[in-house]
């Protein structure tokens, strides 16, 4: 790992002032007493004596305040937090840090606060432009507002990236086609969108269960996908992961792109990861019970795992299907490109017939279409024994 | 002997004979409170978990009667259901008398019928009783009706009862005791007992149930076994208490159990007698046929490494099902396994669940057959239940399928639609007589083919719950048949491949291309589904390639997730039945097979 790119700090801000019914994060509702004591908690994370292997963290050149809602949070408190991260933690000398907000928290005095901080992009979860859509949603904002949001954010000279879904039941192409003109007109950096998964424990689980959920066809889904991809990329938003679009290289994400290129990350809050290469770990995932070991003196790790070569292999070849750029196996840590490439002649041939990817010298390049079916070629792909993690 | 009654308990399936066997072991004191559990009888967790009798079971209790005498009761629960009806035989035969158990809200039905004309075959007295009087729906003057107008027997001896409530429990142990005769015999006289039922014991061996209907069985003798012709020295017996009483004999008139080390159920025969080695009884008593199997299907282990633990758990099965057969069969889609035969679609689903359950083995079974007889051009004659050994078509002359006589009892006014269901069945001589007001018994010969499958949910379901169904076999008949192989991406699977009627094949061979279709998840590449007969199409259907795969978020704490789950389902796939290089779940096969019983 010694050319490897530098780490991103992830911080995790559990509190949202209600739960959507799609959502399966780490996140709870909280008045501002219990936000005060998570802060404080936060805080005694951040300045955690660390055992020897958690030191010796390389400055991390990205930091990601991610939740939950960051913006649900006063200014000032986030004040804090940032300060005591660039106190006691390696930061590079100009880090670029994100913060996701929601549209109705997004005022002229809030977006200035947080430029103030040192922000330098949002990632606004607007989500839908459809006041229907938004109301089925559980959202707590309008059309308006969620416009207002990204004018605001804009104007005030922030990089600015809007959270859209699609996929909800009963959504008719044209509708998606609207939400996506929609967010082009308004000309931000960057645009999310997602596919709308019914995770398990979430309130749309339950009614799928019930059997009040009318799912979109696999067919219609596929179609949604592929047209978001080409109207984006005809509006001058190429995607450069399978959620992820973006008007130019300055405008992706450092931060995400280090999760699918193999680098490390510090994660800090209820249920952040961690990963310095060759482990994984985790916290608590329920604010309280991190809270309590963390008031307590102790380490919130709640479990980890150190990969195996294969293992790595795996997740470098799952997430590297996902970037249009694909996956370099001269980057396989402990394997042979040629042995790979061999092993794998006829998936990786019958792949290429199908339009599916490209095998150019050691990089497996997929199509769109290709991207669009990451996990099955993840899936079929031998891995077995054979050196780093990398990417683009 | 005179304080002795030997009977068991008989009825339509679910009428309540687990439960009234509850109540007449709690009131006699045959139980601790502390051990009790509804249906206690029923051992086998699928016994329990599906709350249905397969297998009788033999206790034996002290009862004080009114008249102040103490009484000696074995007590034969019987299962229910017609695929264990074997079952209820053997129990008869070592009985007087007999309690016919009948819903008081459900009243005859089929089960009911047939039990009570086997037990008038072998002489026994019947006790009807009418259970579930505490039910709302329950109508006691009707069922007397029934029990009259359809029975023939005398309402004045039904006794009226809740098992479940424990009302009228002691009336239905008077009457055990007035009603039904002691049994005869002569303790003095030369050795005869019937052997009419066997459990395995994994430290003893098998645990043979008798009735001794002539002279005193006594640890030490050595008893010879009629039919086998065999010797085994009796090494224990005793009473069958909820546990094993060891006795120093058994005397006319008594049921009990006895220990003789011998290995294998397969090594005796229910109904085969028992006579002292050294002092024979001069003839066995009446034999018994034992169950032959009609439905034939094959097994094979999911993971080919399981074979070898495929042939220990059949074999084991076998110590105490005699009625399971099995021989080797291999397949080019699902390799090596075993040909089973079972007495019924129950059976075979009893003995695939007890298979995964107490032997851990997951297995796919090919599409049930009942067994062909075919004369071929050359004079030779075939047996066949297997589609694999289907001869070519042109060299048949003649085909035969099994045909069985229906009895169903309904209310009158589904009678239109259950000769309709009949006919469209292929049945034949569809008759009706009448019965008490507003029932009609409907007879009809159908090939056993026909109603193995879904029958009877569908007559249950145009008769509102009030149809019943029972049958038995009776001859073959000619037949037009053919076979039906399915093709996946032009690969034939052999495991779906099945011999049906002609008029069939289309319908059957179109549902099985549509539960594929529905079950067999997309591929990388479009996938054909073809129902053929020879080298002709007669269904088909495909399934689409997929176009996306891939989860919509992978961020920090995802990637192990989705790791994890790509690495699961990477490991599913070696799981997978690769035919014409489609990936094949064992969960299409099941559906499909599945769907053949409740389609
Ligand atoms: N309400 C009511 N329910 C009863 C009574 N007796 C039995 N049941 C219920 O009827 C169902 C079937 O009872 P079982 O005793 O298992 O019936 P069975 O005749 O042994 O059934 P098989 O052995 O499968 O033929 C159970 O749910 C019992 O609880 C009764 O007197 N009243
Ligand atoms: S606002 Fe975001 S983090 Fe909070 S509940 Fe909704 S989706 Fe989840
Ligand atoms: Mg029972």
């Amino acid at each position: 790992m010694t050319t490897s790119p530098s780490p991103g700090l992830y911080v995790h801000i559990p509190f949202c002032s209600a739960i959507c019914p799609y959502c399966d994060f780490a996140v709870t509702t909280g008045g501002s007493e219990r936000r005060g004591r998570f802060i404080e908690a936060l805080l005694a994370e951040i300045g955690r004596d660390r055992g020897s292997a958690l030191d010796g963290w390389d400055p991390f050149d990205t930091v990601y305040l991610g939740g939950g809602t960051p913006s649900a949070l006063p200014v000032d408190e986030l004040g804090r937090l940032t300060a005591e991260i660039g106190r006691r933690l390696p930061l590079a000398d100009r880090p670029v840090i994100s913060m996701e907000a929601n549209p109705e928290d997004v005022t002229s005095q809030t977006v200035a606060g947080w430029a103030q901080l040192g922000v330098d992009r949002l990632s606004l979860g607007i989500q839908s432009f459809d006041a229907v859509e938004l109301a089925f949603l559980g959202r707590r904002h309008d059309p308006a507002q969620a416009v207002r949001a990204v004018e605001l954010s804009l104007a005030s000279g922030l990089t600015v990236s809007l959270d859209l879904i699609y996929g909800l039941p009963e959504q008719s192409p044209p509708a998606w086609q609207r939400n996506l003109e929609r967010a082009v007109e308004l000309e931000p950096h960057h645009i999310s969108c997602y596919q709308l998964t019914v995770e398990p424990g979430t309130a749309f689980a339950r009614r799928s269960r019930r059997g009040e959920w009318n799912a979109p066809g696999e067919d219609d889904l596929a179609e949604l996908f592929f047209r978001t991809h080409e109207f984006l990329a005809t509006a001058g938003y190429p995607a450069y992961e399978v959620s992820n679009f973006a008007r130019g290289p300055r405008s992706q994400c450092g931060h995400n792109r280090k999760y699918w290129e193999g680098a490390r990350y510090l994660g800090l809050g209820p249920s952040a990861h961690s990963f310095d290469g060759r482990s994984r770990w985790w916290n608590h995932s329920a604010e309280p019970v991190w809270r309590s070991v963390v008031e307590a003196g102790g380490n919130p790790e709640a479990d980890r795992e150190t990969l195996s070569l294969e293992a790595r292999a795996l997740e470098f070849v799952m997430l590297g299907l996902r970037t249009p750029c694909g996956l370099d196996l001269g980057k396989l840590d402990g394997f042979e490109p040629e042995d790979v490439l061999r092993r794998n002649q006829r998936v990786l041939a019958r792949a290429a017939d199908e339009g599916l990817l490209s095998v150019e010298g050691e990089r497996l390049v997929p199509t769109l279409g290709g991207m669009a079916r990451a996990d099955a070629i993840a899936r079929s792909i031998e891995l077995r024994r054979s050196r780093g993690f990398g990417g683009c | 002997m005179k304080n002795v009654r030997n009977f068991c308990i008989i009825a339509h399936i679910d009428h309540g004979k687990s439960t009234l066997a509850d109540r007449l072991i709690q009131h006699c004191g045959g139980v601790d409170e502390r051990e009790f559990r509804d249906q206690i009888l029923d051992s086998m967790d699928i016994e329990r978990e599906r709350g249905i009798t397969i297998k009788s079971n033999t206790i034996t209790l002290d009862y004080t009667a009114k008249d102040g005498k103490e009484y000696q009761l074995n007590l034969i629960d019987t299962p229910g259901h017609v695929d264990f009806s074997h079952e209820v035989r053997r129990s008869l035969m070592s009985c007087e008398g007999a309690l016919l158990v009948v819903d008081a809200a459900q009243g005859v039905e089929a089960q009911t019928v047939a039990n009570l004309y086997l037990a008038l075959e072998y002489d026994l007295e019947i006790v009807p009783v009418v259970n579930k009087i505490d039910l709302p729906s329950a109508d006691v003057d009707g069922v007397l009706e029934e029990i009259e107008e359809d029975l023939g027997l005398d309402p004045f001896d039904a006794v009226p009862c809740s098992a479940k409530k424990g009302i009228g429990i002691e009336d239905v142990l008077e009457a055990i005791v007035t009603k039904l005769p002691p049994p005869k015999g002569d303790p003095e006289a030369p050795l005869q007992a019937l052997i009419f039922d066997a459990q395995y014991d994994a430290y003893r061996g098998v645990v043979l149930v008798v009735r001794v209907k002539e002279g005193t069985l006594s640890v030490g003798q050595t008893a010879h076994f009629m039919h086998t012709d065999k010797e085994y020295d009796i090494e224990e017996l005793g009473l069958l208490r909820l546990e094993r009483e060891k006795r120093k004999s058994l005397e006319a008139g008594s049921v009990g159990f006895v220990i003789a080390g011998i290995k294998a159920v397969r090594d005796i025969e229910i109904g085969d007698t028992l006579t002292d080695a050294d002092r024979p009884a001069p003839a066995p008593l009446p034999g018994y046929k034992p169950a032959k199997p009609v439905v034939f299907s094959s097994m094979y282990p999911l993971s080919s490494d399981d074979y070898p633990d495929l042939i220990k758990a059949l074999d084991k099965l076998a110590l105490n099902d005699a009625a399971l057969t099995f021989e080797k069969d291999s397949s080019v889609a699902l390799g090596f396994g075993f040909r089973c035969g079972f007495l019924g679609l129950l059976h075979l689903e009893v003995v695939q669940e007890r298979l995964q359950r107490e032997y851990d083995l997951s297995l796919l079974l090919s599409a049930p057959s009942v067994r062909y007889r075919m004369e071929l051009s050359d004079g030779t004659e075939l047996s066949i239940d297997n589609p694999a050994l289907y001869p070519d078509p042109t060299l048949i002359e003649q085909a035969y399928e099994p045909y069985i006589r229906a009895s169903i009892l309904l209310p009158e006014r589904y009678i239109g639609a259950v000769m309709e269901l009949c006919r469209e069945r292929r049945g034949e001589k569809t008759t009706f007589s009448y019965l008490a007001v507003g029932r009609v018994e409907l007879t009809s010969e159908l090939p056993l083919a026909e109603v193995l499958f879904d029958f009877y949910d569908r007559l249950k379901s145009m008769t509102q719950g009030y149809g019943s169904f029972d049958y038995e076999m009776l001859d073959r008949r000619p037949t037009d048949l053919v076979k039906v192989d399915i093709l996946v991406n032009d690969e034939p699977v052999d495991a779906l491949s099945q011999l049906v009627h002609r008029d069939k094949a289309r319908a059957r061979a179109l549902h099985y291309c549509d539960r594929l279709a529905d079950t067999i998840p997309r591929q990388q590449f479009k996938i054909k589904i073809q129902g053929v007969i020879g080298g002709k199409v007669i269904a088909r259907s495909t399934i689409n390639a997929y176009r996306k795969d891939v989860t919509a978020k992978c961020y920090g704490g995802d990637i192990t997730r989705k790791r994890k789950l790509l690495e699961k389902q990477k490991a599913g796939k070696k799981k997978m039945m690769v035919v014409g290089s489609v990936e094949i779940p064992q969960s299409a096969f099941i559906a499909v097979l599945k769907s053949d019983s409740s389609s």
